[in-house]
């Protein structure tokens, strides 16, 4: 049991408003920024200050919210999926039914209500506990986001003086949604730490059972808090909208988490009873802090989650071991169970803590392995052509890192890096959250890099950013898929949606002779470019092949494995299916395993996929064929455009370029031409390595 | 007798209202084929439940085990490459688990960290740093010996098979007779009471962390080599796919109340669910929705059945 429930009167300041370790995340926050302050580009400043407020004001309200959830003792699983489901109803109470914006985001704001109002009541009435409600609302509610948008509808242009909430500053520094993010932080702070109701909290979180003999309504307060926490994803997803300008069923994905570990890294203990409000501040910004600073020292994203991690086992741990020693020095006869198991454990303890700093040396010499080998790729470029004293540092964003197709377009955009001698940034999300985009761009506007180049995930939520970006004289271009026209200079056009929809259509088309029955296995329902891809694959089939029918729409979620699984299943469900149509990378491996697996010679596989993932099935004769563009060539196009047009060598208006080993590259209006798509067979596959 | 099997009941019966609409509507769903895919499929989320129950039953939890999974695959598919026959490239990746799961354990059992707060912090590290090391690249040209255990498609999935139902039966058959597997439930129950009747309950909750790292990566293992490649981001949302099945199955997240069979239960209704709506015509876009309806409805009529259990006094003796 926790015994730091505040009843003496006489306490240390440390202990009045650190009640719970979080003096430890403080310091922890102050090295981190201290070292980012120190090699970081333009960390230390008063617009960078706000730019980590402006993007933790979402995650933060959540976080606020699950506070006292978790101070009682529960959880709530629900909240990101709360946000998707606010988010698409309040964009369609906007567009489609043509509501006011004040009406849609009351709308809004009630079903937030309902949906903690059904939490609360399974978990106060029924006596389910929170885990296992909010898993299954979290499922729930972002089901029914995804059923009634099915997953592809976007809402976007949205009015300018709502857009404003989200991303428009007072006094030209303070973000407008900060306020609101400060009301909140107002509200909770009382609730929880200077309200009658607050105190109920703690002691229902420190034992229930307890609270009720005291005389407190144990389920009215524990189902407050889950009412509230509903609500309040709802007002985060007001704010969401506004700020990428756009409303779609993936709102929020991941935020729970997120949410959770600030709270928890923040000292709320997870059996309840303890945490504060402040904590959980402390909390949030230990990780926007550290995202923000690895994106302005240009060093991989994937590194926040380690130091996430790590920083979470090393702060509880350091507060559990002090803990444990006080707890000790103070109460020298405290029960014969704590004591016997605290002796015998020391030793393990010591060795855990050991664990712990090998695990933050390997985090450490990687850092710095990462730094070292920037440097020496520096270095040696410089030494060859060391003409400008200024290196051009060119920003290149994928869709997600870690996709096998993004890393093969990096390898052609690192060589066309050191033929120009110019410093190359490559990162990205590296989840689904389609928010993190707009972050990482942000970060590079404050880093003032040259050139930025992105494939964008959710036109309307980028282009407002890219457009802040042009503002301060950035170049931007977009490649793999585009921006609205006018947030960039340059589009590296590898094919157009409709070209990809149309080809893949022919080809099926062609191969089934013009008549037949075929199933298309796409990425996340929820995915803008593969709806997109269907969307014209439909088109093409009403008009030019009346003898095609599309029979399903599967999807994968970019995993080979599910792939496989919706694979078999199409292939019993619809025994006529004779092509199945992969439209993810992953997921054409994968299908063509389930048809191999299933025996089926008279069902062929095409798709969208890369020439190394599909090799085997193509020889095998399981895969038909893949379509696809040169990947390396278009991260070469990029690199090189982008460098090009940050060293002022391209005119406006003009209708060709050179573009190093690929020759004269034809430019339409703003539209850098790669190609047209390639077709990847027996014949050919061999000749790629990508 | 019945008011014992009560959750597990609740399951079957669901279950059974699913399977007499199929076999209405879709009876294609029964074909052997189909049920022998089913079963494959729906293998690592049993063998990781297996796992996942004994850390429920001990009063922990662990949503590590879907980057677990991930690491695990890879790792099976580097030790093959580098040489190592198949079976021991199986028992290094159940080692490479183990060793996962010893980190948790240690710092669960012994520096006294909530199991959610360290396995939150896990999952985030561990899936991270796997796509960091391998930047996304799949595992490919593996041995010729490695997909199918080198044997034919048939023979590999009556291997794989008896190997899943032999480690179910292991697992349900020592947590009700041997002294190790009462000693998990007494855990779970009340650490206090364990403690004096001679158990020490941070070394069962140490080992419990390491068997389920051990068993990810058999199940990673035995699900890698179905395929002829391995990609780097196997087993997303693993863990809350086998969480839902164990507490679907009635393993109370308290603690020190759920069995084997209702895991495996649990598993099957929620591993038949997404098909079962395929066969039934249902869109893909519908499916998320109503497989978090199936949950709150299993859960929601299985307390309203009985309603004895107060959550508030459970509530206290987690917090205890």
């Amino acid at each position: 049991m926790q015994a730091s429930l505040p009843l003496t009167a006489h306490r240390s300041l440390r202990e009045r408003w650190f009640p719970n370790g979080e003096w430890v995340l403080a310091v922890a926050l102050a090295i981190e920024i201290a070292i980012f302050a120190a090699t970081a580009k333009n960390f230390f400043t008063a617009g960078n200050f706000f730019e980590v407020m402006r993007l933790s004001v979402e995650l933060g309200l959540l976080a606020l919210a699950l506070t006292p959830v978790i101070v009682t003792g529960g959880i709530d699983l629900s909240v990101g999926s709360m946000m998707g489901l606010a988010a698409v109803s309040f964009g369609a109470a906007w567009r489609d039914w043509h509501w006011p914006i004040p009406g849609a985001a009351l709308f809004a704001l009630l079903l937030g209500a309902a949906g903690g109002a059904l939490n609360a009541l399974l978990i106060t009435r029924l006596n389910i506990p929170p885990l296992i409600v909010t898993l299954g609302s979290f499922s729930m509610f972002r089901g029914i986001a995804e059923g009634i948008t099915h997953g592809a509808v976007n809402y976007s242009n949205f009015p300018p003086n709502f857009l404003y909430l989200g991303q428009g500053y007072w006094f030209g520094i303070v973000p407008v949604q900060f306020p609101i993010f400060l009301l909140a932080l107002a509200g909770y702070a009382i609730l929880l730490h200077r309200s009658i109701v607050g105190r109920a909290l703690y002691a229902i979180g420190f034992t229930a059972a307890g609270a009720r003999y005291a005389g407190i309504p144990v389920a009215r307060r524990i189902g407050l808090m889950y009412f509230l926490a509903g609500v309040v994803s709802a007002v985060a997803a007001i704010v969401y909208v506004a700020h990428i300008g756009q409303a779609k069923s993936d709102a929020g994905t991941g935020y729970e988490l997120a949410a959770i570990t600030a709270v928890v890294l923040g000292g709320t203990s997870v059996f309840g009873g303890r945490g504060t409000i402040w904590g959980t501040i402390f909390g949030l910004f230990s990780i926007s802090v550290l995202q923000n600073g690895l994106h302005l020292a240009a060093l991989p994203s994937e590194l926040t989650g380690v130091l996430t991690g790590t920083l979470l086992v090393v702060t509880i741990s350091i507060d559990r071991l002090h803990g444990r020693a006080q707890q000790k020095a103070t109460q020298p006869k405290a029960a014969i169970l704590e004591e016997t198991e605290t002796m015998k454990n020391s030793q393990l303890a010591v060795l855990c803590g050991a664990i712990l700093a090998g695990s933050l040396i390997v985090a450490a010499t990687n850092v710095w392995l990462v730094h070292s080998l920037d440097r020496t790729a520096g270095g040696t470029g410089g030494g060859s052509a060391a003409t400008g004293g200024h290196r051009a540092v060119i920003a290149m964003m994928p869709k997600a890192k870690g996709d096998p197709y993004f890393v093969s377009c990096r390898a052609g955009a690192e060589e066309a890096a050191r033929e120009l001698n110019v410093e190359l940034i490559w990162d990205g999300p590296t989840g689904l959250d389609p928010a993190k985009q707009n972050e990482v761009v942000e970060g590079w506007i404050t880093r003032q890099v040259d050139a930025i180049a992105v494939s964008v995930e959710n036109q309307a939520g980028i282009s407002t950013v890219l457009r802040k970006a042009r503002e301060h004289g950035i170049k931007v271009l977009t490649w793999d898929a585009d921006a609205a026209p006018d947030a960039r200079d340059y589009f590296i056009n590898q094919a157009t949606p409709q070209g990809i929809g149309f080809t893949l259509t022919d080809e099926a088309s062609r191969l089934l002779k013009g008549k037949g029955e075929f199933a298309i296995i796409t990425g996340a329902l929820s995915a803008a470019n593969q709806n997109l891809w269907i969307g014209f694959i439909k088109q093409r089939v009403a008009e030019k092949h009346p003898g095609l029918k599309l029979l399903t729409v599967r999807p994968s979620d970019d995993d080979r494995d599910k792939a496989f699984t919706e694979t078999q299943t199409v292939l019993k469900v619809y025994p006529d299916v004779k092509l199945i149509m992969s439209i993810a990378a992953p997921a054409v491996p994968g299908a063509a395993e389930a048809v191999q697996q299933a025996n089926r010679r008279d069902v062929d596989v095409i798709g969208l996929s890369l020439p190394n993932l599909c090799k085997k099935y193509i020889h095998d004769g399981v895969v038909q064929e893949i379509v696809l563009w040169n990947t390396k060539n278009l991260g070469y196009l990029t690199v090189n455009t982008a460098a090009q047009l940050a060293q002022g060598k391209l005119q406006k208006g003009l209708t060709s370029f050179a573009a190093g080993r690929l020759g004269k590259i034809e430019v339409r209006g703003s539209e850098v031409i790669l190609g047209a798509p390639m077709i990847f067979d027996k014949a050919n596959v061999d000749q790629f390595d990508f | 007798m019945l008011e014992r099997w009560r959750r597990e009941i609740s399951v079957a019966i669901a279950i059974l209202a699913l399977m007499a609409v199929l076999a209405f509507v879709a009876p294609g769903f029964f074909s052997p084929e189909n049920q022998s895919d089913l079963v494959l499929a729906n293998m690592p989320v049993l063998i990781v439940a297996l796992g996942m129950t004994l850390i429920i039953l001990s009063g922990e939890i662990d949503i590590s085990v879907g980057s677990q999974f991930a690491i695990c695959s890879v790792a099976a598919g580097l030790f093959a490459k580098m040489g190592l026959p198949t079976p021991f490239a199986g028992l290094a990746a159940c080692l490479t688990g183990a060793a996962m799961g010893a980190i948790n354990g240690a710092l669960v059992a012994w520096v006294r960290i909530p199991s959610i707060v360290v396995t939150l912090a896990t999952m985030v590290a561990l899936r991270d740093a796997l796509r960091w090391a391998t930047e996304g690249a799949w595992v490919q040209d593996l041995p010729p010996g490695f997909q199918w255990f080198g044997l034919s498609q048939t023979g590999s999935r009556v291997v794989t098979i008896a190997i899943a139902a032999a480690l179910v039966i292991t697992t349900a058959w020592a947590l009700r007779h041997m002294a190790a597997g009462r000693a998990v439930y007494a855990t779970g129950s009340d650490k206090n009471a364990a403690l004096l009747a001679g158990i020490n309950p941070a070394r069962v909750v140490f080992w419990v962390f390491v068997i389920t790292g051990a068993l990810t990566g058999g199940a990673a293992f035995l699900n890698s080599v179905r395929f002829s490649q391995i990609p780097a981001n196997a087993g997303i949302n693993l863990e809350m796919k086998v969480i839902a099945a164990v507490v679907v199955g009635g393993a109370s997240i308290t603690g020190g109340r759920g069995t084997i069979a209702g895991t495996t239960l649990g598993v099957i209704l929620l591993g038949d669910i997404g098909p079962a709506l395929t066969f039934l015509g249902v869109s893909a876009y519908w499916e998320r929705a109503i497989q978090g309806a199936i949950i709150l409805a299993a859960v929601a009529i299985d307390a309203l059945r009985g309603r004895a259990g107060r959550y508030a006094g459970k509530l206290a003796a987690h917090g205890a």
